[in-house]
């Protein structure tokens, strides 16, 4: 049978797809996507996982496995949930990174809440400190309420998907462990996910509408402004436009670390604005193959992938499981990155609609070459400063205090569309490619993208600055 | 390219333009006769049956009005037999007819054997059967008889065409999730089968997969180019697939199915693909698309129609008026989702209309709840205009497969709707001040004795209407029986027929307001209901 070549133009919302073909594996150590996971987990069932009674069953999965198998659950939901997109995702994974680690406090030694170190957050519950617990338990009902309050809205296939989860990896987790403490557990583990969703309805990102998009918006006038680029009738008004005036996590508000601003708009062939809209057509028109798969594989289009905050789950999942990060350090790691991620969100969202740039679609077709067409879609809100890059410059400085700076590493956060797992030096090298493969698709202009790293970084800076260990 | 065809379309494009209309566009009125319809079969069950319910819309007993296969999801499905009379109130009997199948999702109606007799692809969650019609609305089923290996799979489309020389017809299932995963069903896509005739004359032959699948919700043979070979276009659910897209299946006689590819012209779309509306808009010959998903919708046209076309589309819906995106009439503004779609002329003015099912998937809270079914009246200008609420269609269903058909064969078309746990709905059209119009059937002898693959032609003034004869698109349920053709102003017209092989009819003078049934070789012939 024939193959398809799959083609350019890709993008935002209607034509760009990733997947999970070669996402590392969960319970296992194996690589495996979520449905071979899923599989597996059925087969563990079937060979007696929960066969044990009386004492703790000996391949029960451990905390860090359930954990793991959650988020990628949760990373699946993303794509299939219609209000996820990126900055949604981005706050999302910061509230259920918050639940996960503060659920594990209790269990560690090394552990400090993060309660009065982020903005809202006063308190958490406590465990009682002379009852046993089972770390297991208590991470997987946390997850299992969590993944309702944040993915409630998800359509028939992830609900059954859902309960099918909470049914089947339940019946794992309890296997073997008596009674009081798997009820003791599970209570604790849904009251903190209670918790920390309660705190989560007050920063002014709960309620998203027709996926995003404002039902009335006034679009800012001037040569220099975002126009749409889209035929979609949805996207006429750009995404999440107030997003920027969302609470925070651990920086004080979006405008901290605000970017410099994009070069002055100007026609003028030597002004620096053109230069770098000519930089974008130059490199679209003449696209090496390793640059259009670079663009591709960081191309993390909502509704057709887990998105830019769901691939950066995904590489902390694979190095979490390659490192087999005991649960102490896997919650803390996923905490840091939600954290950091869902401010960078709102940092980069205050100074996209502070600018309110036109895209390089726009600019390029009315002064350059009006056939000229981008690699990607182009993304329905302003250009600068670029969110990957922001997120990457977060992701890429949590990653890093965590791992170390020449931490090497394959992300197999792969897809169908022929996108080989791609290795990376550093987080530094894995940031700065995710960044210029937005240039490469012909979506983003140069500054957008250096300063969208740098901003990342230094709203990663508070994060990293949180105290999470005794 | 068929030398008739060419000059036919150089024709066409010379003159494209539908011609500005005098009159002020005319909205029909609909009212709801479901109370005392006779029908009540509702499209039931959860999760296996989210998507689905198409209807049939055929002529089961002969006597010219169009009879009804209800889908009933996990419940029995209904024949209803139609007992209207002529402009006469919309009523149906159930009929025991051997279609009382459960797990249908929807059926197409074929005269698979040529024998005269409409045959039906009906669609299951399980095993799809082939019902031989033995008249008088009763159906026998005949997978084993012609050979026809059913599968088991969740299957959600469908689409019939003879390809060329072939006695015998070539149908497409496309199949939807892997029905067994549950904790993952993403990327689970299974695949589409091509039956093509067997070896021994009246059999299929073994399914070929059409590899690869993504989730097909339409499947259409159209003749997108007008080479004379109908491709197979296919609309597929991004929900569920990993790197899937859009197709176009070109099918040379005989030969392995091919795939578009971005070589071909083909651009890469991905939507949450649920049905496939087609007709000629602008008059260039070629057909244009309008592809159902959520949240938007697509019209899609050849970016360069002139002299070979490539299959290179763009998207027109915005600039024609048709995205759909969300609910017209109501507080609810979330975004819609639109199921089965069809082009008719409602209004009798000669141009096409655009009919639009919608129905949230099951209680998606980010999608309208209450989201009516659309009533787009194309204007002289090309665009359209929606007037569901004032042509009193806005219902609140939670709907899936739908039908524009003359039920009650006044020259009106009528509606028809399904709705997921709750009863199929019929509207009649009681309009008194709609344009002219012509009914219209094509014959041939065996095969493919409704000529389908052909074109009809029908002129209204200057200005030619152009019908594929096509069975598929939609969602999940079709039409077979009259071509409903608005005149406007026209008391006369003159039809032609493009068959199949290529070879055109002699344009034929007919007068208004009337049914005819153009058999090849011969005069058109009237046809008077209930005669």
């Amino acid at each position: 049978m024939p193959s398809i070549d799959l083609p350019a133009p890709v993008g935002w919302n209607s034509e760009k797809a990733t997947g999970r073909d070669n996402i590392a594996g969960p319970f296992r150590g194996e690589c495996m996507n979520f449905r071979a996971q899923v599989a597996a987990i059925g087969a563990a069932l079937l060979l007696g996982w929960t066969a044990a009674s009386g004492a703790l069953a000996a391949d029960r999965p451990t905390a860090g496995e359930i954990l793991r198998s959650w988020y990628y659950l949760m990373n699946e939901l993303v794509r299939h949930t219609a209000t996820y997109s990126p900055p949604v995702a981005s706050r999302n994974f910061g509230y259920i990174g918050v639940t996960v680690f503060e659920a594990a406090v209790g269990g560690s030694d090394k552990l400090v809440s993060l309660a009065g170190q982020l903005q809202g957050l006063d308190s958490v519950p406590a465990r009682q400190p002379t009852l046993e617990y089972d770390e297991t338990i208590i991470i997987s009902a946390a997850l299992s309420d969590a993944v309702v309050y944040y993915f409630g809205n998800t359509g028939p296939t992830g609900q059954r998907s859902i309960k099918a989860a909470q049914t089947k990896w339940r019946e794992l987790v309890i296997a073997g462990v008596p009674q009081d403490i798997v009820a003791r557990s599970e209570a604790f583990g849904q009251e903190m996910a209670g918790t920390i969703h309660q705190w989560s309805l007050g920063d002014g990102g709960a309620e998203i509408i027709n996926m995003g998009f404002p039902l009335e918006w006034e679009l800012p006038k001037g040569e220099d402004k975002w126009v749409p680029t889209s035929l979609v009738r949805q996207q006429q008004l750009p995404l999440l436009p107030e997003w920027g005036n969302k609470r925070t996590f651990a920086v004080p508000n979006g405008a901290t670390c605000a970017t410099p601003g994009n070069p002055p708009y100007s026609t003028d062939p030597e002004s620096q604005f053109y230069k770098e809209a000519l930089e974008v057509y130059d490199t679209v028109k003449n696209a090496t193959p390793e640059q259009i798969a670079i663009a591709r594989f960081w191309s993390d289009d909502p509704m057709l992938s887990m998105t830019p905050p769901g691939h950066w789950v995904s590489i902390a999942l694979q190095v979490a499981e390659h490192e087999d990060l005991p649960l102490d350090e896997n919650v803390d790691l996923l905490a840091r990155m939600g954290i950091a991620m869902a401010d960078a969100f709102v940092g980069c969202w205050a100074d996209k609609y502070d600018y309110n740039l036109l895209r390089p679609i726009t600019y390029i077709k009315r002064v350059i070459d009006p056939k000229w067409e981008p690699i990607l879609n182009t993304p329905p809100f302003p250009e600068y400063p670029s969110g990957h890059s922001t997120v990457s410059g977060a992701m890429e400085a949590v990653m890093t205090a965590f791992f170390g700076e020449n931490y090497a590493f394959e992300d197999r956060t792969g897809s169908p569309d022929g996108r080989n797992p791609r290795t990376f030096a550093s987080f530094r090298a894995a940031a700065e490619e995710a960044g210029i493969s937005r240039l490469y698709g012909g979506i983003h202009f140069h500054s957008a993208i250096v300063d969208g790293l740098e901003q990342g970084r230094c709203i990663a800076a508070y994060t990293n600055a949180l105290k999470t260990r005794k | 390219m068929h030398p008739v065809r060419t000059a036919c379309l150089a024709l066409a494009a010379l003159a494209f333009a539908q011609p500005v209309l005098a009159q002020d566009l005319v909205v029909p009125r609909y009212a709801d006769e479901t109370a005392t319809s006779g029908i009540a079969t509702s499209y039931d069950g959860d999760w296996f049956y989210m998507v689905g319910g198409g209807v049939a819309a055929f002529d089961c007993n002969a006597d010219g009005f169009a009879d009804l296969l209800l889908p009933g999801g996990e419940s029995k499905a209904t024949l209803y037999r139609n007992t209207s009379t002529r402009g006469g109130p919309l009523t149906f009997e159930a009929q025991q007819s051997g279609l009382e199948l459960d797990s249908v999702s929807g059926a197409y109606p074929a005269d698979i054997d040529s024998d005269g007799i409409t045959d039906l692809v009906v669609l299951r969650v399980g095993e799809n059967v082939v019902m031989r019609g033995l008249g008088d609305c009763r159906f026998e089923r005949a997978n084993e008889a012609w050979g026809f290996a059913g599968g088991d799979d969740w299957s959600t489309a469908a689409a019939v065409t003879w390809e060329e020389a072939a006695a015998w017809p070539t149908v497409a299932i496309g199949n939807y999730i892997d029905r067994a995963e549950e904790i993952s069903p993403w990327g689970s896509c299974t695949p589409n089968v091509l039956h093509r005739p067997g070896e021994a004359a009246g059999t299929f032959a073994a399914p070929l997969p059409l590899k690869p699948s993504y989730c097909a919700l339409s499947m259409l043979f159209t003749d997108w180019n007008r080479s004379g070979t109908p491709s197979l276009r296919v609309s597929n659910d991004r929900e569920y697939y990993e790197g899937g897209q859009e197709q176009m299946w070109t099918l040379a006689a005989g030969g392995e199915p091919a795939l578009l590819t971005p070589a071909d012209g083909w651009k890469v779309l991905r939507i949450w693909g649920m049905g496939i509306a087609s007709t000629d808009l602008d008059g260039d010959g070629y057909p244009e698309y309008f592809l159902t998903s959520m949240a938007d919708n697509k019209l899609q046209t050849l970016t360069d129609p002139v002299g070979g076309p490539r299959p290179d589309y763009k998207d027109i819906a915005y600039a024609r008026g048709v995205t759909a995106h969300r609910p017209y009439f109501g507080d609810d503004l979330r975004p819609s989702t639109a199921w089965h779609a069809q082009f008719e002329d409602v209004n009798n003015d000669g141009l096409a209309d655009l009919f639009v099912v919608k129905g949230n998937v099951d209680e998606m809270p980010d999608f309208a709840a209450h989201d009516p079914d659309n009533l787009l009246l194309q204007g002289a200008d090309g665009k359209f205009v929606e007037h569901g609420e004032d042509a009193g269609i806005a219902n609140n269903g939670v709907a899936r497969g739908g039908a524009l058909v003359d039920l009650n064969m006044d020259g009106q078309l009528d509606m028809v709707v399904t709705n997921r746990r709750s009863s199929a709905q019929v509207w009649r059209n009681t309009s008194t001040d709609l344009g002219h119009w012509i009914g219209l059937q094509v014959k041939q002898s065996a095969p493919n004795v409704d000529a389908i693959g052909g074109w009809l032609e029908v002129k209204r003034g200057d200005a030619v209407i152009r019908r594929e004869l096509t069975i598929g698109g939609g969602h999940a349920g079709g039409q077979l029986g009259w071509v409903h053709f608005g005149l406007g102003s026209e008391t006369t017209t003159s039809a032609s027929v493009v068959w199949p092989d290529g070879s055109r009819s002699e344009w034929m003078d007919l007068k208004a307001d009337g049914f005819y049934v153009l058999e090849r070789d011969k005069d058109a012939a009237a046809f008077a209901p209930g005669s």
